[in-house]
């Protein structure tokens, strides 16, 4: 019996011992690997380092994604009404030319306060030196040719609408939409004798 | 009569400089000397000779007289 004990004994202190040793060495081998690889460890502390920050901007770099993808997807949207609501515009212009009456336009320019009393009168010369013009053509004389007065008309229309456009835009604009409806009645003898 | 004389003679003179200021005479003899096609940039002070009769001073220098003649806006480089 006290040889089996003593067995007993041996062997548990060996089992013990087997048992209990191996966990001080681990201690011991992470303090020597801690002390002469101090190095090591700041540079594996670095290393960590990035891959949180990696992952924070990854994070990030996700929800801006998707915000920038929420945006992307409103201005279609914004982008699809607006180009509704742009197009009528064209329309109403369009319906708004044909009712043209350069008596009335005429009137409003002579109203307008936009230009002053002088240009005003310059612009009148300018534009009767034109109509004389288109009635040289229209009396069959040539060099006036229409390719020669669209220039001429472009011009001065141009130059109306530079004087009027800061201060009195919708006059400007109803000239501008009764562009081609006033070459046309300068174009054809009979509707500018109308005007005449 | 020297009192009188230099009385009138300064009420011109504040009459031109009030009308040298007036803006609106300012843009519209720009305008009418851009109209014409002369180099002027902007009107900067003009002075009245009579009606629709002025000698404008132009920011870069030229100067020029605008004035009606015949029912006609005529722009004269001085």
């Amino acid at each position: 019996m006290p040889l089996a004990r003593r067995i007993l004994a041996v062997v548990a202190l060996v089992a013990g011992c087997g048992v209990v040793a191996p966990p001080p060495p681990p201690p011991a081998r992470t303090a020597e690997a801690a002390a002469p690889q101090t190095a090591e460890p700041a540079r594996k502390e670095v290393t960590p380092a990035p891959a949180p920050k990696t992952a924070e901007r990854v994070a990030p770099k996700a929800p801006e994604p998707s915000k920038a993808a929420a945006p992307l997807k409103a201005p279609p949207k914004a982008a699809a009404p607006s180009a509704p609501a742009t197009a009528p515009p064209p329309v109403a212009a369009r319906a708004a030319a044909p009712p043209l009456d350069l008596k009335s336009l005429e009137q409003r320019l002579k109203d307008t306060d936009a230009i002053g009393v002088l240009t005003k009168l310059s612009l009148k010369n300018q534009v009767d030196d034109l109509i004389a013009h288109f009635r040289a053509f229209h009396e069959g004389q040539r060099p006036p040719t229409l390719s020669q007065l669209r220039p001429a008309f472009e011009l001065l229309l141009m130059k109306l609408l530079s004087l009027l456009q800061d201060h009195d835009a919708k006059l400007a604009n109803d000239i501008n939409a009764s562009r081609e409806a006033i070459w046309g009645v300068l174009t054809d003898p009979k509707k500018l004798a109308q005007y005449l | 009569m020297k009192q009188i004389a230099a009385s009138i003679m300064w009420t011109c003179a504040s009459l031109a400089v009030i009308a040298a200021d007036d803006p609106k005479q300012l843009k519209d003899l720009t305008a009418v000397i851009a109209l014409q096609g002369q180099p002027c940039g902007e009107v900067v002070s003009y002075v009245a000779q009579a009606d629709n009769d002025f000698i404008a001073t132009c920011k870069d220098g030229n100067r020029y007289r605008v004035h009606v003649k015949d029912g006609r806006v005529v722009v004269e480089k001085k």
